[in-house]
C-alpha cells in the first residue's frame, strides 16, 4: 500500500480541513478551545427533517451520515467533510440526517463557528462555488518534494542579474564583442526602436561564419525586436517562450522599459531539472544510442516541476515541446537515412499527444500523412515510419497496443480524407472509436498542410446525427455510480481515467467540434463551447478545476509509483488520500455528472 | 430503592491517563497526566489538561518504561512537581467520575500520590472501559456460546482500531485520556447502559 494517513490528534485534524486550514492561528487556537468530541451510534438521527437545526458544526472523523429527503439518500457526508453548514447559516433542516455507520465527529457550538465566519478566507469556503475550492486544493500541494527545484511560479525578475548592457545600433561588432567580455554577458541590447538584441551566437553565426569584418554595424546583425517577457511574469513561461521559439536570451521588460535579459542559463541555474537541461540534452543527441534514458529525463523533470507548485496542464504543455524536438530529431535521421522525401509529408500525433496533454511518456499515437499517391511514396513513408517507430520505442515511447502508429498508419491525403468522411457519414463504434483517435490530431513535423482535414472537422460539427453518436459514446464513460456519493467503502482502487478524465476529454471533444473550434485541447475546447454558447461559464469553470484536479492526482500518483520502480498506470488508491482530497475527488465526479446529464438532454441521445 | 440513580450522561467524567517511571506505583515516579472531562456524554476537548511532572528526587525511571511513555529525565527536569499537578488534579476529580482504561493503575498511582502529598484520596467512583470491555465479551459469550475464540483483546489502540475508532498520536498522556473517553462512549452504547450505576467498575 502506497503511505498511509498519519495518525491525527483532534485539533490537528481540525486544523488540517478546510476551510480551518485558512484562519490565522491565534483566531484558530481560540476556536478549538470550544471544540468537542461528540459519538453517535449507527441509525441515530442526527438531524430530522423540517425539526430544530443543528447547533453544532460537524467535522467528520470516524464513520458517514446520510442525507435523506423522503426515505432517498441526496448526498452522504464522510470522513473530513462538514456536517450542520446549512442548518448554522440558514437555520432550516431541508434533510433528514441519519448516521450511516457509527459516527465520531469533532465539533464547534454555533457560537463559535459565528464569530469564525468573520474571517474572510473561513467564510469564503462557503460562499465560493466548486472551481474556486478546487483550485484552492490544488494551490496547496499535499507534500513537498525533496528534488523540489526553484520556486517556478517566482517572478522572471528574480533571475536578472546584470542590469541592462545597451549599445548603439551603429557601433561596431568589435565593440559589441568587447562591451560583452567586459561585463560577462553573452548578449546586448540595442537601442533603436523598438529594441534589439545582439547574442554571442549572432556573432558566431552571423558574422565569424560569414566572414564579415569586425567593423560590421551592429544594426546589420542584430535581430530586431529582441523577444521579451513581462518582468512580474513567472518563471515558467520564460521557458515556455524560449521553448516555443527556440531561442536562449529574453529581454525582461517593466513598465518603465527593458530591464535585463535572462538566458537559458539563468533558467537552468534556477532549476537543475527544468525544461531547459531536457531541450539541452534533446538538441545535443548524438545519435541514436543516447535515446535510452529520455523518458527518465522527462519524469525527472516531471517531478520536479509538481513540487514545484505547477500545474499539470502546463508541464504537459511543456512535456509536449519536448516531445516535438525529440520527434524533430528522429525524423531528421530518418531523412538522413533515406535520402529527402520524395514528396511534402505531416508527421502527425493524436490521444493526448495531440492534445498536448501528456505528462508522462505514454503509448505512441502517430501516423503520416503525405501528398502523393504511388509507389514510390509508400515505399519511401513506410521505412520512414518503421525507423521513426523504432527510435521513439528506444527513448521510452511504448508501443501502441492498439497498432496506431505510424508503421500501420501512413497513406496519401486523399486516402486519409476519404477515411474521415468515412467516419462522420456512419458513425458505427468502430468509425466512432477512431474519430475519438484520430480527431486530436496535430502535426509535428513536415510542410504538408492539413487544411482539408482540418475542413472535415468543421463540417462534422455540423453534422447533428455524428455529434449525437459521438457524444451517446462519451457518455458511455460514467463516474462510478457509488463513488458519487461512497468513496472510502468498496473498492479502494479507482482507474482515474476511465471514470473522471476521460469522461470530460470525450465530451469536451464533441462540444468543441460541435462549436467549430479547430482546439485540441480539453480547457481550451471548453473554452470555444463557452464562446459558441453551448455551456455556461461556471460549468466551465467547475469542469476545468475538476479536469486539472484529476490530472494533478494521477500525475502525484504516477510519479510515486515510478520512484518505487512500479508501471506508471491509472489506478488511484483511496487509502493514500488525504480526507480533503477524497472530498474534491467526490466534487469532481458531482461536476461531471451534472455535465453528463445537461449533455445528453444537449444532444439528444435518448434519440439515437 | 430510596434514590435512583441517575442517567450515565448526567454524571461528569474525567477521563484520566498516566504516563509513569514503571509499574510500580510504590516506587515509579509519575512523570505526566493527562486528563479531559465527559459532560452530557460529549467530551470537552477545550476543558483538557495536560502536564508533565517533576519526580521526587531520586526517583529511578525504568528503561522499560521510557519505551511506552519516551520521557527521558530531561524532559521533567523543569516541570512542575507533584504538589502542584495534584492539586490539578484533585479539583477535578472531586467533580465527577473516574473514568480510565485499566483505571487500576491510575487509581493505586493516584492513591499512592495523595498519600505522599499527605493529602486524603477523594474516593471518586471509577469506571473502567477494560472492564466494560470485559462485561462485552462475557456478554456476547452469553449469547454465541459457540464464538470461544481466546481470550478479548483489551490493549487500547487495537480496541479503538477494531472498533473503527481513530488512530491518535502515541505517547501522549493527554492524548490516551481521550481515547478512553470515546472508547467510553462507544462501549456504553454497546452495553445498552442507562443508569449510571449499571456501568461495570
Amino acid at each position: 500500500m502506497l503511505g498511509r494517513v498519519p495518525a491525527m490528534d483532534p485539533i490537528a485534524f481540525v486544523r488540517a480541513t478546510p476551510p480551518f486550514d485558512a484562519l490565522p492561528e491565534d483566531a484558530f487556537a481560540r476556536a478549538a478551545r470550544a471544540l468537542e468530541v461528540a459519538y453517535f451510534p449507527a441509525g441515530t438521527r442526527v438531524v430530522e427533517r423540517d425539526g430544530p437545526p443543528l447547533e453544532h458544526l460537524h467535522v467528520i472523523r470516524k464513520g458517514a451520515v446520510r442525507l435523506e429527503r423522503d426515505g432517498q439518500t441526496v448526498q452522504v457526508l464522510e470522513e473530513g467533510e462538514l456536517l450542520g453548514v446549512t442548518s448554522l447559516i440558514s437555520r432550516s433542516t431541508p434533510f433528514d440526517v441519519v448516521a450511516e455507520e457509527d459516527l465520531l465527529t469533532y465539533r464547534l457550538p454555533r457560537a463559535t463557528f459565528e464569530q469564525l465566519l468573520l474571517h474572510a478566507p473561513f467564510a469564503g469556503h462557503f460562499a465560493t462555488g466548486l472551481a474556486d475550492r478546487l483550485r484552492n486544493s490544488l494551490g496547496r500541494p499535499a507534500e513537498s518534494d525533496a528534488c523540489a527545484g526553484a520556486d517556478l511560479t517566482g517572478e522572471v525578475e528574480g533571475l536578472l542579474r546584470t542590469a541592462a548592457v545597451w549599445i548603439e545600433a551603429d557601433a561596431t561588432v568589435g565593440a559589441a564583442a568587447r562591451l560583452m567580455r567586459h561585463h560577462g554577458v553573452s548578449s546586448v541590447l540595442v537601442k533603436s526602436e523598438p529594441p534589439g538584441i545582439l547574442t554571442d551566437r549572432d556573432l558566431r553565426n552571423r558574422v565569424l561564419s560569414e566572414e564579415l569584418p569586425a567593423n560590421t554595424r551592429v544594426s546589420a546583425v542584430a535581430s530586431f525586436p529582441v523577444a521579451s517577457i513581462s518582468a512580474g511574469a513567472p518563471v515558467y513561461e520564460a521557458w515556455q517562450l524560449m521553448l516555443e521559439r527556440g531561442i536562449h536570451h529574453l529581454g525582461v521588460v517593466s513598465p518603465t522599459g527593458l530591464l535585463g535579459v535572462v538566458t537559458s542559463g539563468d533558467l537552468l541555474r534556477a532549476s537543475a531539472r527544468g525544461p531547459v537541461v531536457v531541450i539541452r540534452r534533446v538538441e545535443q543527441l548524438a545519435s541514436r544510442d543516447s535515446l535510452p534514458g529520455y523518458a527518465a529525463l522527462v519524469a525527472d523533470m516531471a517531478r520536479a516541476l509538481l513540487a514545484g507548485g505547477l500545474e499539470p496542464s502546463r508541464i504537459a504543455g511543456l512535456v509536449a515541446r519536448l516531445n516535438d524536438a525529440l520527434l524533430t530529431r528522429i525524423l531528421r535521421w530518418a531523412e538522413a537515412d533515406l535520402g529527402p522525401a520524395p514528396c511534402p509529408y505531416a508527421w502527425i500525433v493524436f490521444g493526448s499527444e495531440g492534445r498536448m496533454e501528456q505528462t508522462l511518456l505514454t503509448d505512441q499515437d502517430n501516423a503520416i500523412v503525405h501528398a502523393d499517391d504511388g509507389e514510390e511514396a509508400r515505399r519511401y513513408f513506410a521505412a520512414m515510419a518503421e525507423l521513426a517507430n523504432r527510435d521513439l520505442t528506444r527513448a521510452g515511447f511504448p508501443r501502441c497496443p492498439g497498432g496506431y502508429m505510424a508503421e500501420n498508419w501512413h497513406g496519401p491525403l486523399s486516402e486519409w480524407r476519404a477515411r474521415f468522411a468515412g467516419w462522420i457519414d456512419n458513425p458505427v463504434p468502430d468509425s466512432l472509436l477512431a474519430a475519438s483517435i484520430f480527431f486530436d490530431f496535430r502535426p509535428v513535423y513536415g510542410g504538408l498542410s492539413l487544411a482539408p482535414l482540418e475542413e472535415l472537422l468543421r463540417a462534422a460539427g455540423k453534422q447533428r446525427t455524428f455529434l449525437a453518436a459521438m457524444a451517446k459514446s462519451a457518455l458511455e464513460f460514467k463516474p462510478p455510480a457509488g463513488l458519487l456519493l461512497r468513496i472510502s467503502k468498496g473498492s479502494s482502487e479507482l482507474d482515474v481515467k476511465l471514470s473522471g478524465i476521460s469522461p470530460i476529454v470525450f465530451l469536451a471533444r464533441c462540444y468543441g467540434l460541435e462549436a467549430g473550434s479547430p482546439a485540441r485541447g480539453t480547457v481550451a475546447r471548453l473554452d470555444a463551447a463557452v464562446e459558441a454558447g453551448l455551456i455556461g461559464n461556471e460549468v466551465r469553470a467547475n469542469l476545468a478545476e475538476a479536469y486539472r484536479f484529476l490530472l494533478w492526482l494521477r500525475l502525484r500518483e504516477q510519479l510515486k509509483r515510478i520512484a518505487q520502480g512500479e508501471r506508471a498506470g491509472n489506478a488511484l488508491t483511496f487509502s493514500a488520500l488525504s480526507a480533503a482530497e477524497r472530498s474534491r475527488l467526490r466534487e469532481a465526479f458531482r461536476a461531471i455528472r451534472d455535465w453528463q446529464e445537461t449533455a445528453a438532454f444537449h444532444y439528444r441521445t435518448d434519440l439515437f | 430503592m430510596l434514590f435512583r440513580s441517575p442517567p450515565w450522561d448526567q454524571v461528569t467524567y474525567w477521563a484520566v491517563d498516566l504516563e509513569t517511571g514503571g509499574l510500580d506505583a510504590k516506587r515509579a515516579p509519575i512523570l505526566a497526566v493527562g486528563m479531559v472531562p465527559v459532560r452530557g456524554g460529549v467530551i470537552q476537548l477545550g476543558e483538557a489538561f495536560e502536564s508533565l511532572v517533576r519526580p521526587y528526587a531520586g526517583a529511578a525511571i525504568q528503561p522499560d518504561s521510557v519505551r511506552a511513555h519516551q520521557l527521558v529525565p530531561g524532559d521533567v527536569r523543569e516541570a512542575p512537581p507533584l504538589s502542584l499537578v495534584l492539586r490539578e488534579i484533585h479539583a477535578r476529580l472531586r467533580e465527577g467520575a473516574l473514568l480510565a482504561h485499566h483505571a487500576g493503575i491510575e487509581v493505586s498511582f493516584l492513591r499512592r500520590a495523595y498519600s505522599a502529598m499527605d493529602l486524603v484520596w477523594p474516593r471518586p467512583r471509577v469506571v473502567d472501559t477494560a472492564e466494560m470491555l470485559l462485561a462485552l465479551d462475557r456478554r456476547s459469550r452469553f449469547l454465541h456460546p459457540d464464538h470461544q475464540d481466546g481470550d478479548p483483546v483489551l490493549e487500547l489502540q487495537e480496541v479503538r482500531r477494531r472498533l473503527g475508532l481513530p488512530a491518535y498520536p502515541p505517547h501522549r498522556a493527554l492524548y490516551d485520556a481521550i481515547s478512553a473517553a470515546e472508547l467510553f462512549l462507544v462501549l456504553r452504547r454497546r452495553l445498552g447502559v442507562r443508569r449510571f450505576r449499571d456501568l461495570p467498575r
